[in-house]
């Protein structure tokens, strides 16, 4: 089948069995891969209820036709399950080299199932596959292992692991690959671990049947191409993600001392030029990536290598926890990476345990003698360890800002930033209603990425509550998250500004199918549509309530900064939740109606 | 005393679409935004010769200056 590897790989767990299956050529037709074949599979096969740490629970690894080829950015995988964060849907996208080699081994998804009796490794070199003892590599790090790997396997192979914390099945804990690379939010490193997988190694020698070979290759020059010219490639290239962090701290965007504050006094220490000055070393890129956003970084105070910090990292493990220090952000960074839990998470959490413990809610006698304050760098450093052992304190927030503020109660849900139960990630939003509603009705959580809507928001006024700023968000949410179904990379859209036409000749070139954006984005929808009926289907009593954002939003304006004095009122929440509904033609409750779904042509046997 | 001033993206469509300026050194960032016409909060990212400044960063004879709107986000 043109554009893909043309098999999934199920992997039986505890029989131990490998079983090859041809991708179905209407799968790939309605759902096209990524994400597509993720909730797909995870509505059709993982039972309705299923523990997310338990044998029921699948692991569904996939690339997209765009992934592995001569298309730039051409290196995201997603990995989709039940989430042990949230109970509801997990997607995360990860980058690096591994989505490609799957491909060339011939593979379009890898689908764990059940559960192993002891630690292994799941070893794939084209047809030779295997499950192998991992006993050697259980409980170390993510990097550490990647390291013994490939000096035993070779750099050709490319490989994916957990640390230490998704062994420990920590609600947050995420998945590495190419020495800080991850598959990041809501836990699908706990899934992984629960398994009693360790890692995935991957090489694949095999080509990629594409439909046009001469159109391919001139719509995957105009591609790179294109990103080649961009206005932006230099700074872009210098800073990656980092380049916003001075922006975001200007327009009150950045998040401060666990967002309280969308300003920060000490943002110059943490900014990206200064990050450049200081302790960049290189820029590391994705697989065929001509705009790398990767910067490796050393840090003199701690005498450490790590990749990033990228922008999120900052924002959470630096002004979020009230650090203006980047060598210490980079150093909670490499700790997160190698003990292999989410830096978002991680800096929402420990933020919210600050705020606990600086108003007395927590003591001494709580924290193990921890001076649990905004600004003590080690202190962070000891609760990333402390959560991923689930010590003390760190027991209680490895379940997640959520249920931790649940079971503490005395009104700290209050200041608890998540939605969902995933924790928000780096964007203050007080006063930004659209970022606010992206955040609100994001399909795993409080998460970015599947509409940035705050630009937006200051194009045509901030504190607006408009059809407009609506239809934006579900626009963005149909469009963004395709680059996760194509396997690509949406970086060089969103921040070289490229042409998205760019990748329909090419994406034609590559399938043999004819699709417009159009098209391409009616299938966004139908997935969006989907994911919001796995959140019903495993959650009793899912609907509006679900989608409130933390308290702190519409309840308690900023203390400080450019945004001081300014936030959302609830009743204007409310508008946005209702506009919203009704453009997705759902009820009011935010469940989608039967003509909504016929209209979609979702199949009777995904809605049961 | 004069300095290149460059706007690219969607900033050279709030000018008319004139993408090149060359302007008295001296000026804030800001000050040479806002003299354009152009709110500093909608530019992301300010380079002078390369390297990312802050909008307060005075311009300098003979620097060349780049503002970059803000485009989608990470």
């Amino acid at each position: 089948m043109n554009g893909y590897g043309g098999h999934i790989l199920r992997v039986n767990l505890a029989t131990g069995q490998v079983k090859k299956e041809p991708t179905p050529a209407d799968l790939a037709r309605d759902y096209l891969g990524g994400r597509g074949f993720g909730i797909y599979f995870l509505l059709k096969e993982v039972p309705k209820g299923a523990d997310p740490l338990g044998p029921e629970n699948k692991l569904i690894i996939s690339s997209g036709p765009l992934s592995g080829l001569l298309v730039a950015g051409g290196g995201k995988c997603d990995w989709t399950c039940k989430a042990p964060l949230t109970g509801g849907y997990a997607s995360a996208s990860m980058g690096g080299h591994f989505t490609a080699e799957l491909k060339y081994a011939g593979l379009d998804s890898i689908i764990l199932e059940g559960i192993s009796p002891k630690p292994v490794y799941l070893f794939i070199d084209d047809d030779k596959i295997e499950l192998r003892d991992a006993s050697e590599y259980w409980g170390k790090g993510s990097m550490t292992v990647e390291k013994m790997m490939k000096d035993k396997f070779g750099e050709e192979f490319q490989i994916a692991v957990i640390g230490p914390a998704g062994e420990n099945m920590v609600s947050f804990a995420h998945i590495n690959h190419d020495f800080g690379r991850q598959a990041g939010r809501g836990g699908v490193g706990a899934v992984m671990g629960s398994k009693k997988v360790k890692a995935i190694v991957v090489r694949g020698t095999k080509s990629v049947p594409v439909a046009d070979m001469e159109a391919y290759r001139k719509a995957g020059m105009a591609l790179y191409k294109a990103c080649k010219d961009a206005e932006g490639l230099q700074e872009w290239t210098r800073y990656g993600t980092t380049i916003v962090t001075s922006w975001c701290n200007e327009v009150g965007a950045l998040p401060t001392r666990n967002f309280s504050a969308g300003s920060f006094e000490g943002a110059q220490g943490i900014y990206g030029q200064t990050m450049r000055e200081k302790i960049v070393i290189t820029d590391k890129g994705c697989f065929g990536c001509p705009c790398p956003c990767g910067k490796y970084s050393k840090t003199k105070k701690y005498n450490s290598y790590v990749e990033g910090p990228e922008y999120e990292t900052i924002g959470l493990l630096g002004s979020n926890v009230g650090i203006d220090d980047i060598e210490a952000v980079a150093q909670a960074n490499l700790l997160c990476d190698e003990m292999g839990i989410d830096t978002i998470s991680a800096g929402n959490v420990i933020a919210w345990a600050m705020e606990c413990y600086e108003k007395g809610i927590f003591t001494k006698q709580d924290t193990g003698g921890i001076e649990l304050k905004f600004g003590n760098a080690d202190a962070v450093f000891k609760m990333i360890e402390m959560i991923t052992k689930k010590e003390g304190l760190g027991a209680l927030l490895a379940d997640g800002v959520k249920k931790a503020s649940q079971e503490i109660g005395k009104g700290t849900e209050k200041f608890a930033i998540q939605v969902k139960g995933m924790e928000q990630s780096a964007y203050q939003t007080h006063n930004a209603t659209a970022m606010l509603l992206a955040y609100m009705t994001c399909d795993v959580g409080a998460h970015h990425n599947r509409a940035w809507a705050i630009t937006y928001d200051i194009q045509v006024g901030r504190d607006k509550v408009v059809p407009e700023k609506v239809a934006r968000v579900i626009w963005l949410q149909h469009f963004r998250p395709m680059f996760d179904v194509l396997g690509a990379c949406r970086l060089q859209w969103v921040e070289l500004g490229i042409d998205r036409d760019l990748y329909v000749p090419l994406l034609e070139a590559i399938t043999g199918i004819h699709r417009t954006w159009e098209d391409i984005e009616k299938v966004g929808e139908r997935i969006w549509n989907l994911t919001r009926l796995y959140w019903a289907r495993e959650n009793a009593g899912f609907g509006r309530a679900w989608d409130m954002p933390a308290p702190r939003f519409y309840e308690e304006p900023p203390t400080s900064g450019v945004t001081k004095g300014q936030y959302t009122k609830l009743e204007d929440v409310n508008k946005l939740l209702d506009m919203y509904y009704e453009q997705r033609g759902w009820d009011s409750n935010g469940l989608p109606k039967p003509e909504t779904l016929e209209k979609l042509g979702i199949p009777q046997e995904l809605v049961a | 005393m004069s300095a290149i001033f460059r706007l690219s993206g969607s900033l050279k469509d709030v000018v008319g679409g004139k993408d090149e300026y060359i302007i008295e050194a001296g000026h804030t960032v800001r000050e040479q935004l806002l003299a354009l016409g152009i709110v500093p909060e909608t530019v992301a990212m300010v380079s002078v010769n390369g390297a990312m400044e802050t909008k307060d960063y005075v311009i300098q004879d003979g620097d060349t200056v780049r503002v970059l709107a803000v485009v989608g986000g990470g």
